[in-house]
């Protein structure tokens, strides 16, 4: 099954560029961060998979490195478009593409 | 070597998606999804350093700091321009050559640097056991190429005194957002505090002979801070106390003092007597580094317990 | 019975990459937003946990399985908060414009 871990890291690879499509799509700015936490979890399985088919353990606490800042990332996108001014109704990440 | 190309092309695209128009929201969006993509590219080439580096400054704090740089921007200008990529220069397409030229030199130096006589990097693995290190990337960084990391840290330090002259008195009343009001995030903060000090640490300790180190503890920090600054645990205060300006120069200060102390012992500059300097200075370098950038993040002079 | 766990090894990557493609699916397919961050952390999770107990059982050791184990649940944590609160974002947008901001057409 020497095929099998890189066949599935490219298999994931895959699904992140299929993810990338909503990224751009949008529409709204609730989009564009799901995407970008789908590419979070995502990266985790793919470094999972890397560290088991390369043998490099490290890659491991990479992943657990990425887990832990998938939050700040998030929490940051709340607290920004959740504290707009008055006058920003029109946002413009729902303009049409 | 499919996925090689996959990662290579999908980085081409990502930066390409980063730099032009349309949203801007949607370009810090793309530049947080290039910073995790090239965590992987580095993890795929097996070097595991640079991809903890990458996510915790990259993808992390990188991508915090612009998205609160946006939030400021929209509320000074509260209707996003409908293209914020400037007009094209005629330079474009100059500088374009110029810069690829640049990146085909250094990929072709760097290729002849693995196949040639490789001088460095052999004296290095040579010598590297007699200090004491495992992992060759600290045993440069602090050992053999200090200097560099000196002044690393020294424009770290610099940086940050410029962005304090520049921001000006003002700066403490620079806007953070408001704290997302939901039960879910003491938890939240109480769980990732505590296992994030324990993670940069284990990093800065096991540094020395596994991947990991110095920089990439303090960027693990510095994330968490921004996370306390947002959620309200931490708050910027109009002044630096003494431990904060203590903590800003820790790393250029100690990393100076271990250097010049080996003068009066008789060793060269900047020579390093043993590992246990290689901890103290990683360690200083691990406050400095983490504090400038949460500063930077808070745009203000200090931090207090309570946000205002 | 190396082989056998092996193979089951093998098959719980292969269910962990089923689920990742479902999430990713659900992301791109789904009508709303909020039916697609649905979508997309439930999925995600089954997926990370598959593909780290099989990882696990490819690597034999305790030491890594409680750390694979320690990166699900940290997953398991962010995700949470993190969909939790793009969602109440999207509902208040949705409230603020009174317009259907988590409904507008695929």
């Amino acid at each position: 099954m020497n095929w099998l871990l890189p066949g599935l890291i490219l298999f994931l690879l895959v699904n992140l560029l299929a993810g990338l499509w909503r990224v751009w799509r949008g529409p709204s700015s609730a989009d564009r961060m799901m995407s970008a936490l789908l590419f979070g979890s995502t990266s985790v399985a793919v470094l999972i998979l890397m560290a088991e088919w390369q043998g490099i353990r490290a890659l491991r606490h990479v992943a657990l490195l990425v887990v832990m800042l998938a939050a700040i990332i998030a929490i940051t996108y709340v607290g920004i478009s959740g504290a707009r001014d008055k006058g920003s109704e029109t946002n413009p990440d729902r303009k049409a593409p | 070597m499919v996925i090689d190309v996959f990662l290579a092309l999908g980085l081409v695209v990502l930066a390409w998606q980063a730099l032009i128009g349309g949203s801007l929201f949607r370009g810090i969006v793309m530049f947080i999804v290039f910073g995790m993509v090239l965590t992987l590219a580095w993890a795929w080439l097996g070097s595991p350093d640079l991809a903890m580096a990458e996510a915790a400054i990259g993808a992390g704090v990188t991508g915090a700091l612009i998205m609160i740089a946006y939030w400021r921007l929209r509320r000074i200008n509260a209707v996003e321009p409908r293209d914020p990529s400037p007009a094209r220069s005629r330079l474009a397409l100059v500088i374009a050559v110029l810069a690829t030229g640049l990146v085909g030199a250094i990929g072709l130096a760097a290729v002849s640097a693995l196949t040639g006589d490789a001088t460095a990097a052999r004296v290095m693995n040579e010598t590297l056991p007699d200090t004491g290190l495992g992992n060759p990337i600290t045993g440069v960084l602090i050992v053999f190429r200090n200097l560099d990391t000196l002044l690393e840290v020294a424009v770290v330090l610099a940086a940050y005194i410029a962005a304090r002259a520049a921001l000006g008195r003002e700066s403490a009343d620079l806007p953070l957002p408001p704290a997302p009001d939901t039960p879910l995030l003491t938890p939240l903060v109480v769980t990732l505090a505590p296992l994030t000090m324990v993670v940069a640490i284990y990093l800065l300790k096991a540094g020395s002979q596994y991947p990991g180190g110095a920089f990439q503890a303090s960027a693990l920090l510095a994330a968490l801070g921004v996370l306390l600054v947002l959620t309200g645990r931490v708050g910027p205060a109009a002044a630096a106390n003494w431990l904060t300006r203590a903590g800003l120069v820790i790393g250029t200060l100690v990393f100076c003092l271990v250097g010049l102390g080996m003068l009066v012992i008789g060793a060269p500059l900047l020579a390093i007597p043993g590992i246990w300097a290689v901890y103290l200075i990683e360690a200083a370098m691990m406050i400095s580094i983490g504090l400038t950038l949460v500063l930077l993040f808070a745009g203000a002079p200090g931090l207090s317990g309570k946000r205002s | 019975m190396s082989l056998l766990l092996d193979a089951f090894a093998a098959l719980l990557l292969l269910i962990g990459a089923f689920f990742y493609l479902a999430g990713t699916v659900g992301l791109i397919r789904f009508p709303d937003a909020l039916s697609r961050l649905h979508a997309l952390t439930k999925a995600d999770n089954i997926g990370l946990l598959s593909i780290c107990a099989g990882s696990a059982l490819m690597a034999g050791e305790l030491r890594v399985a409680l750390l694979l184990l320690l990166i699900w649940l940290m997953a398991l944590f962010a995700a949470t908060v993190s969909a939790h609160l793009i969602a109440r974002r999207s509902l208040r947008d949705a409230e603020d414009s009174g317009a259907d901001a988590g409904k507008s057409p695929s």
